[in-house]
This record gives C-alpha cells, structure tokens and sequence, in this order.
C-alpha cells in the first residue's frame, strides 16, 4: 500500500514539538485563536464605526458573556428534544430516498465495475467506500443547509425562539439531529456495501480430472517426499484462473490470483475423482503491520538519506544498485516476543528497475538480512529471494535461526535488542536496482478482522458528514438557503482539494495561479516553460502573489476531507490502527467545536434568534 | 391571483407546445417497410443523422453503462473527462494499476466514440505499463488488457479502421518484436482467455500472433475496401501493407522458432503473393496520383517512349536548345563547366550545379520547337511525358518509404530451397554449438554458409542492399566462436566474406571475425 503520509503515534501527533513542526494541539490552538482575534478585531472596528469605539466595545462584552453563558449552561434534555425535532423534519423531507438511490447505485454497479481487473476487491470496496462518501455527503450538504433558512422564511422558527430554548441549544441540536440520520443511512450503506462486496467477490473455478497432469518427479520438493500428485490449471472465471498443485490424494491450494487463492478438495462420487474448489481465501484482509524507519548505505557502504532516483518523476520510491554495499535497512521498534508466538512475518512489496534487460526468464534476486541494531556484527542472512512486484511477497521469520555452520541464534534473544530490529535488504544483480518506499517493508503483527476494518473505513465517512453537517449548519445561521449550500458546496469542494490548494498558495503547482494559468491558457502555452517578462506577464505574476495571501489563509482554515478517508487502508487489506482514527476523531473535533461555537454566535447576533 | 397563475402556467404550456410542434416535425423517426405501409425517411433530422452517419447505432454498438453516465453529468461530460484524464495520469504516476484500469473503462464509457481515449490509453497500457512490471507473465497480461480495449472501442466504434489496425499492429508486433517475444509468442499460443484473441474458434496451426494480427489488418483494410470507412490521416502505404508484412513476419518468425521446410516454404511463397498482391493495388498519392507500386518499370517504359516519340517529332532539338542555353550562359558559369569535375572547389561544384540548371532542357522547350501539323501531338505529348515523369517519380518514393523492392526480393529469395536450408543448418548449428557438440556445429554452420553463397548468387541486390545479409552477422560470429572452441583459426577465404564487408560498412565500430578491428570504439553499454 502506498503511504505518502504516515502518521505518528497519537499522542506524538498530538502534543509533540518535534524540530520545527509542533504537534496538532499547538497548531490547533494558533489557528483558532488567531480566527477569533481576527474576528474580535473586525467585529470591534465595524462596531466602532456604527456606534463608536464605548460602545462598541460594550456590545462585544455583552455579546461574549451571555455567550459564556448560553454555551456553558446547555440543557442536553433541550438539545436531545431539538435533534428529535431534526430527525422528523428529515424524515418528512424524504431523505431516506437517499438509501433508495444507494440501492440502485449497487443494484447497476455490474455494468461499471468488471471482476476480472488486476485486483477487484480494491476496486469494489474503492467504488462502495467513494459512492458512499459522496451520497451521504450531498444528503448532509442538502439536509443541514436548508433546515434554519427555510425555518426563518417559514416564520416555524419562532414557535422554537420563543420557548426558553437557548440559541447554541437550536445549532447543537440540528447538528446533532442531523448527524444522527446521516448516521443511521450510513450504517444501512455499510451493511449493504459489505454485503455487496462479498457476495460479488465470492466465486469459485472449474477443475475437472481433464485439467490435470501429474507431476514430474523432479517437480515434487525434496523435502515434501512421498507420492508426485498433479498439477494444472482451474477454468477461467472472472477474468482469471489458477495454477494449481495438488498432492498424491488430490488435495491443495492454488496458486495466488488477483490476490486470492482457493482450497481444491477432491472428492469420491460415482468412482470418479472429482475436484471441488472452495470460495476466494485471502480476498477481504486487515493487515496489521508493524512498520519500521527507512534508512539507506550508499553503493560505497556510507549512510545516506535516500536512496538513487531512477528517474521518475514520481520520488515515492528510492532505488539502491545491485552487487555493490548499498542497502536499504528497516529499524523496527517495540517488538515484543509475545506479539509473534509463532515466528514473524515479513511482508515486502519491491520494485525493480533493470538497467538492461538481463535474463529475461529470471526475476533480479536479493538478500533479506536480520541485524541486532546495536551491534552490526551480530546478524543472520535470513535467504535470498527473487523480487516479485506490485504484490505482496511474504517470507517468514522463525524464532530459532540455525546458522551454516550449525549453531541456533534465537531472534528475540540474539538479534532483537532492546525491542529493535534491523531488516536490511541488498541486490543481488551488478547493474539491477530495488527500489522501496518506508511502508513497502513491514512486520505481519497479526490478520486483524476484515469487517470490523471496513466499519472503521466507515467512521472516516462519517467524519465527514458530520462535519459538513456542522459546516453547513454553522452556513445557515446567516445564509439563506441557497447562499448556505453554496457555502457549504465550497467548503466541501475546497476541503477535497486542500492539498492542491496549499500547493497553489506556496506556489508549487505547475502553470502558476489563477492569473498566469488564463495567460496559458489563452496563449496555449505549455506550463513548463518559463512566462516571457512581459507587461502584462509581470502584472499577472503580481496579482498572483497577492491571491495567494488569502489562499494560504483559506487552505489552512478547511479541513482536508480526504485525509480523513482511510478507503485506502480498507481496499488495500491494511488495518486502520487506533492511533489514526484517534487522529481523525481528533481533528474532526478540533473543526467541529469552533465552528459550531462560530455558528451560535452567527445565529445569536441575528434578530431571529433574539 | 390565481387566475393570473392559471393564465401564465396555460400560456407556457401552450408556448412548449407550440415549440415542440415544429421539433417533432422535424424529428419524425425513419421507418421501415411494413406490410403495406411503405418504408418513410423520416423527418429532416433524422434524414441528416443518416446521411453523416451520425447516430449512435451507425457508430458501433450501444452501451447502456455509458449512456447512462453521460447522461449522469447533466452536460458537465468534458468536465468528467478532464478530471478522469488527470485522474488516469496521476494512477499511472503512482503505479495505480487497479485504479487506472477503472478509470480507463469510467474514461471509455463517458467518451465511447472519440478515438483518441481508445488509441492512446490501450498504446499506454500495453506499451508503456506492460514495461513497468519485472516478469515477463505480467507484461504479456498488460499487453493483452491494452489489445482488449482496443477490441472493446472497436465494438463502440465499428466503423474505424484505425482501431481495428492498431489491434493488428499490438497483436503483431508489440508480441513479436518485444525482447520478451519468444516467451510472449510461447504464452500467446497457449493463451486461452474466453476474451481475448477467440483462440478456441481457431485451429491450434493458426495460434500465431502474427497470424493473428494480421486478420484484424484484413478486417481494416476490408472496412476501407467494402464499407467506405475513412483511414484518414493514416498513411495508406503503411496501412495496407500490414497483411502483407505479418506474413513475412509470420514466416521469419516459424524460420525462428525452428520450423522450416514445406512450413516455412509455403508461408514464403504467400508472403510473395501478398507483397505482389499489394504491389497491384491503387493507391492514392498525396501528389494527386492514382499509382500501383508494381508499375514501377511500366511506368518508366512509358516515359521513354513517350521521350522517344517527342524527339522523333523535333530531331536533334533537344541538343539544340541545350547548345543556345550554353551560349548564353556567363563566361564564368561556361569556364567551370569545361572544369573537370573532379578538380572543381566546392563554390566550383555549386556554380557548375547551378549551371547545369540553367542549361536542363523541358520536353515542353523540345515540344515548342515542332511547328506545323504536329506542334498539338509534339504538346501532348510534353504533357504526358511530365504525367507520366511525375508519376514514376512518386511511385518510386512510395517504394522507398516502405522499402517495397527489398521485401519484394526477399519474399522471392526466402522461398528458395538454398534460403531455406541454409537457415534451417544455420538453426541447426547453434542447436549445436549450445549442445557442445563443436565438430558437427562447424560443420552445420559451412554448409549454411555455403547455401546462402548459392542464394547470394541468384540474388545479388540481397548483399548490396545489406539488410538482407546482416542477420547472417550472428551466425557468422557463432560459426567464429565455434573455431575458437576448437583452437582453429577463421578462415581467410571465408565464403561469404563480402557479408562482413558489406556489414562493416554499415557498421564501422562493431568488432568482426576476420575482419581488422574498428577504428571506431563502440559507446559503453550500460550493465557492463
């Protein structure tokens, strides 16, 4: 799984000052602080010139204490009474319809989605996981917008204001209510995703006696012994089919395909042989890995920070060169001998660039090597294997390592000190690179639960609807109904592109800002090549530095929806840990509470709500 | 109140009304002949979709999925094309293969007839991400997937040869002439994917790529021949030469794998029937020219005549004009031409070529100078002279363009019993050679040689023009590694001697056996 970002631990994330990048907390607190000192300012100079600076100044003290009050002093019997009231007015504008277009999206998925791709359980839990997403985001976006406004123009809302309610008790409450629906209808989603992937996932091959061989002797591992059994090939279903090798009484497993594989049972019936292949093994996993931190040795043996780039342009990946003493070394820490009972797994993805073509029939092999961290010399070549790409390649790793001259060297008491363990691996080929990235080489802690990892895929969702949930809510305090989804439109749409934002607003995006990319554009220029110094060109440029003052502003103030998205992790086979969803939760909070602070005060200084 | 809003909604729906009469009219469905009821064009919009072409059912089948997403867009379709192209291009970046594969096929659906998503993705998956991938099994399974969506665009678009050909081009070449084109070819044969290339329908003799593209050149070419389609930009010599191509590829390739005899000689003798065939057929010239590249010598035959003919009308004309033009050329420009040439300076050379120029007699000059009765056939025949001159010209350049007379030669030399044994003892001797078997390997290797010495003589434009000759370079150089094994000299009389100086000419800086070694040192290859 490619992991651009990785996070830390939650805690680290959370507190930590590490160098020059202080941990979510203190950054949290900076931002908030500086949008309500902003707000403190402008509210005060709009105020001043309406009333003078007395007065002014005396309406935001007002304004500040009762607001105290009202948020400090919310009633949650209120609270639960106005998220009832929510729930129902959703229920009567139909939004359950939104579970019916659901139906249908899964009902014609068959027509966009086709089984027989590379891997097809990342591609239809990627489709269930985004589809989802986006209905569940339109409905929040359509749902929390339009309640207040629509209320206001009603005139509905004062059988509400009139009642002792508190104005924080009417935003806290729709939020909720609707937070609420969108949670029921994401969790009938979820149950059908599941339901859906399984059993389109579920298949079984043909293999009848026809497809069978028997085995060559020679073909039979040594240390197997016994009888040759056969080999052969399944059928085709779904785009694939399986080698296969069996044993003398015809049972066995298949060969990996589309990263699954299936049991073959043979069976007696009528005095035929025949041969029964099991459903898809292997297809839904959660992965729970043990990452370590990457480090490389230079083709001369010296420590370095990255490896060579081969030229693409993608620099996910550093390469190391074969049969020099360049080496790639993961250090793992807080392994614990109780956590792999039964030995560890190593499981590594490794790309191979060849910088000629070789042997064409034989993949380029390398050296996987164990290494007590604190002491170098003190290491064990565990084998040499031959890179297999773009899949997962897994060799395992007994307690008890016997050596070539006999003796036994225990992992945990010889090579693992302290908790640490280095994994280094080489090239074996002169001329041949590996290339890996610090996720492609990981410790198999164990194979956590496929569908509790998809419902933790699902809380990133609901992450998110619960924030444009708020956004939209925190809109429609001041907005009118159109001018709220609208905004809130923006906020989900700029939330999605944050990253790309950020890029634009420190200028790293190819072809400049919004000025320079209309002379482009116009001009068909290329976005590579420098623009001429021009008149017109310097201008653009200018007014390009301006624009990105406030776009850096705007970048930094949404949340970035997609970072919370772990449909990743989920069709990838990779566990959601702890840490991250505790990251998520946390930094959906850290939008959460301001901005439903920001949506009470917008609704309390309304007349509506006084 | 609501009387006004009953007459305002009452007014819109009579203007809709009012607006969809005429569309209707227009829209009217064609239909056809039904008992009694005669077939009716339909109205004048539907007479236009059928006159260009442009219904989605004259363009291929129709695809609900696709439909249905273009209809999904609400019109935003070149918005979700461009973010699909970007979303294809960043998949590709980040080695997404799953997920470039889905936004291919999302990409597909949204823009099932704009060629450019099929012929560029399908070159992009089966030439550029099959070389991602390190073991030769999933490149093979790249190439295929890139073939099949070609295959699937076809079906959306039936009425494209260009599809259909690259379909021929991926399955011929991208399979034949990869480096991994003995294990692509072995997995082709034994590929019995239900979706890819309908093995099952073909017998086992047939399971050959090159076999295989070539019916998809055919089903091209007759897309061309029989239903009008337009090859549009493409250039028709290196269209429909395909067929013709595949089988010498299909031949050298069988004389590859090892078969030869009636085998290989039969698919010779088709490839000559092919080359010959598409040697007769017209094609169009960009210079306006309907012209068959066999007509070569015809054509210049014509000219002569038409030039002896012309001087027949006006004798000694031609020499006459040349003489007055002489005459009036400047001293300088008549002093270089007395000049011999190979003393001439290079600013002499120039001047001496502008010159001549100056003094290039026109048939038209040559025709002006018949008076009487005959000036109108002396005209004529000026004008068919520089026709048939212009013709010849470009039959010649088209022949150069694909090099027609060199696989016209050696269609006619491969089929040849000398060209066939020497290949198979040639075969033979490195089968040999690899089996350490290094007598009979010598052996096998001069009595190759010495067949293709027998070829060489009947076909002696095969050692000029080089190509034909060069591949005889490996066995050459296996025949010298084989006397090297057996400590025994290479001969200084070797048989086919002027293959290596032919080859050495072409090639100054590649160490040869028997040959000096090169001045020229060969650039450093990379690994070694």
């Amino acid at each position: 799984m490619v992991l651009e970002t990785q996070y830390p631990p939650f805690l680290e994330w959370l507190f930590l000052w590490s160098g020059s990048t202080p941990g979510a907390l203190w950054i949290w607190l900076a931002g908030v602080g500086a949008v309500a000192l902003g707000a403190l300012i402008f509210s005060f100079i709009a105020l001043t010139a309406r009333y003078g600076p007395h007065k002014a100044g005396d309406v935001i003290y007002k304004v500040l204490a009762s607001s105290v009050n009202d948020i400090f002093c919310i009633s949650p019997r209120r609270v639960f009474a106005l998220a009832r009231l929510a729930v129902q007015e959703s229920i009567r504008r139909r939004v359950l319809v939104g579970f019916g277009v659901f139906v249908v999206i899964l009902a014609f998925a068959g027509w966009f989605l086709d089984p027989g791709k590379t891997d097809p359980a990342k591609l239809y839990l990627s489709f269930v996981l985004t589809s989802t997403s986006y209905l569940v985001l339109l409905l929040a976006l359509l749902l929390s917008a339009f309640s207040l406004p629509a209320d206001i123009q009603n005139r509905t809302i004062y059988t509400i204001v009139t009642k002792p309610v508190r104005p924080s008790e009417v935003v806290l409450g729709r939020t909720l209510g609707f937070s609420a629906i969108g949670t029921a209808l994401l969790f009938l989603m979820g149950v059908g995703s599941y339901g859906f992937v399984s059993r389109t996932l579920d298949h079984t091959h043909e293999l009848t006696e026809e497809d069978l061989l028997p085995m060559e002797p020679m073909e039979v591992a040594a240390d197997e012994g016994g009888e040759a059994g056969k080999q052969g090939r399944t059928g085709f279903t779904t785009g694939h089919r399986h080698e296969v090798q069996l044993d003398a009484d015809g049972n066995g497993e298949t060969k990996p395909a589309q990263n699954h594989t299936h049991r073959v049972t043979a069976v007696q019936r009528d005095g035929r042989t025949e041969y029964v292949v099991g459903p898809p093994l292997g297809q839904l996993k959660a992965r729970v890995p043990v990452y370590g931190k990457l480090s490389f040795k230079d083709r001369s043996g010296n420590p370095t920070d990255k490896g060579i780039n081969v030229g693409n342009e993608w620099t996910y990946r550093s390469y190391i060169e074969g049969a020099t003493q360049a080496a790639a070394t993961w250090r793992f820490n807080n392994l614990r001998k109780q956590d792999f009972p039964d030995g560890m797994t190593l499981e590594m993805t490794i790309r191979v660039f060849r910088t000629y073509k070789g042997d064409i029939n034989r993949g380029i092999g390398g050296t996987i090597t164990l290494k007590n961290p604190n002491k170098p010399e003190v290491k064990h070549v565990l084998k040499n294997f031959v890179a297999n790409e773009f899949s997962v390649d897994r060799h395992v790793i007994p307690l008890k390592l016997t050596t070539e001259d006999n003796r036994t060297i225990d992992v945990f008491e010889n090579l693992v000190d302290d908790g640490e363990l280095d994994i280094e691996l080489t090239c074996l080929d002169a001329s041949q690179f590996f290339g890996m990235a610090q996720p492609d080489v990981y410790l198999l802690k164990r194979e956590g639960s496929p569908w509790l990892n998809f419902a933790k895929g699902y809380v990133g969702i609901w992450l998110q609807m619960v924030l444009i949930t708020t956004f939209g809510v925190m809109w429609s305090t001041f907005l009118n109904g159109a001018v709220a989804m609208l905004a809130t439109i923006a906020t989900m749409i700029g939330g999605f592109f944050v990253q790309f934002l950020t890029r634009l607003s420190l200028n790293q995006e190819y072809g400049g800002g919004t000025f320079e990319s209309l002379i482009r554009i116009v001009k068909q220029d290329n976005v590579m090549t420098p623009l001429e110094e021009t008149y017109t060109n310097t201008v653009a440029m200018w007014l390009d530095k301006i624009e990105r003052v406030p776009l850096w502003v705007v970048a930094h103030l949404l949340p970035d929806l997609p970072a919370m998205s772990d449909v990743n992790y989920v069709s990838s086979g990779f566990d959601i840990s702890p840490d991250l969803l505790l990251i998520h939760i946390t930094t959906a909070l850290g939008y959460v509470v301001p901005v439903l602070i920001a949506g009470f005060l917008f609704f309390k200084v309304r007349e509506v709500a006084k | 109140m609501n009387r006004r809003s009953l007459i305002r909604k009452l007014t819109y729906l009579s203007l809709i009304v009012i607006l969809l009469l005429p569309l209707s009219y227009y829209s009217q469905p064609a239909t056809v002949a039904v008992g009694n009821e005669k077939a009716r064009a339909g109205g004048r919009l539907a007479q236009l979709r059928d006159q260009f072409q442009l219904g989605q059912a004259n363009l291929g089948e129709i695809d609900p999925a696709g439909e249905t997403i273009k209809l999904a867009t609400l019109g935003l379709r070149g918005v979700a094309a461009n973010i699909l192209w970007e979303k294809a291009n960043e998949a590709k970046k980040t080695e997404d293969w799953t997920g470039l594969q889905a936004t291919l096929d999302q990409l597909a659906k949204l823009q099932p007839n704009y060629i450019s998503v099929w012929r560029f993705q399908a070159w992009n998956v089966s030439y550029n991400i099959s070389v991602e991938w390190d073991d030769y099994h999933d490149r093979y399974f790249w190439v295929k997937e890139g073939i099949k969506f070609l295959r699937r665009g076809s079906r959306y678009n039936q009425m494209e040869p260009r599809l259909v050909f690259d379909t021929g081009w991926f399955t011929g070449n991208k399979i034949g002439v990869a480096d991994e084109r003995v294990q692509f070819r072995r997995l082709f044969r034994e590929d019995d994917d239900p979706e890819f290339p309908n093995h099952r329908s073909r017998p086992q003799n047939r399971r050959d790529n090159w076999l295989v593209g070539q019916e998809f050149f055919e089903q091209a070419v007759s897309l061309v021949d029989d239903r009008g389609a337009s090859i549009r930009s493409m250039n028709p010599l290196t269209f429909f030469n395909q067929p013709g191509m595949s089988q010498i590829n299909y031949a050298h390739g069988l004389e590859e794998d090892g078969t030869f005899e009636e085998k290989a000689k039969v698919a010779w003798q088709e490839a000559n029937r092919r080359w010959t065939d598409f040697g007769n057929r017209e094609l169009n010239t960009t210079d306006g020219f309907t012209i068959r590249l066999n007509d070569l010598d015809l054509t210049r035959g014509k000219v002569q005549d038409a030039v002896a003919k012309l001087d027949a009308l006006a004798p000694e004309a031609r020499n006459k004009i040349r003489e007055e033009k002489k005459a009036k050329l400047p001293e300088a420009d008549r002093k270089v031409l007395a000049t011999p040439v190979e003393t001439r300076s290079m600013q002499e050379a120039r001047q001496a070529y502008d010159a001549e120029m100056k003094l290039f007699v026109t048939h038209q000059e040559v025709a002006d100078r018949v008076k009487g009765e005959k000036a109108d056939e002396a005209k004529k025949l000026a004008e068919e002279i520089l026709y048939l001159d212009g013709m010849a010209r470009a039959i010649d350049r088209d022949r150069g363009t694909i090099n027609f007379t060199y696989w016209q030669t050696r269609c006619r030399m491969e089929e040849t019993d000398s060209a066939l044994e020497g290949r198979r003892l040639l075969y033979q001797a490195k089968q040999l050679y690899d089996d350490a078997a290094l007598p009979e390997a010598r052996e096998a290797y001069e009595r190759g040689f010495a067949e293709w010495r027998k070829t060489f003589k009947a076909f002696p434009d095969m050692i000029e023009d080089g190509i034909g000759s060069d591949d005889l370079v490996d066995s050459i150089k296996g025949y010298a590694e084989t006397l090297k094994k057996l400590d025994e000299p290479f001969p200084e009389d070797f048989i086919l001697k002027d293959v290596l100086v032919g080859y050495r000419k072409r090639n100054p800086a590649t160490p040869l056996p028997g040959m000096p070694a090169p001045d020229i040192q060969p650039p450093p290859t990379p690994g070694h």
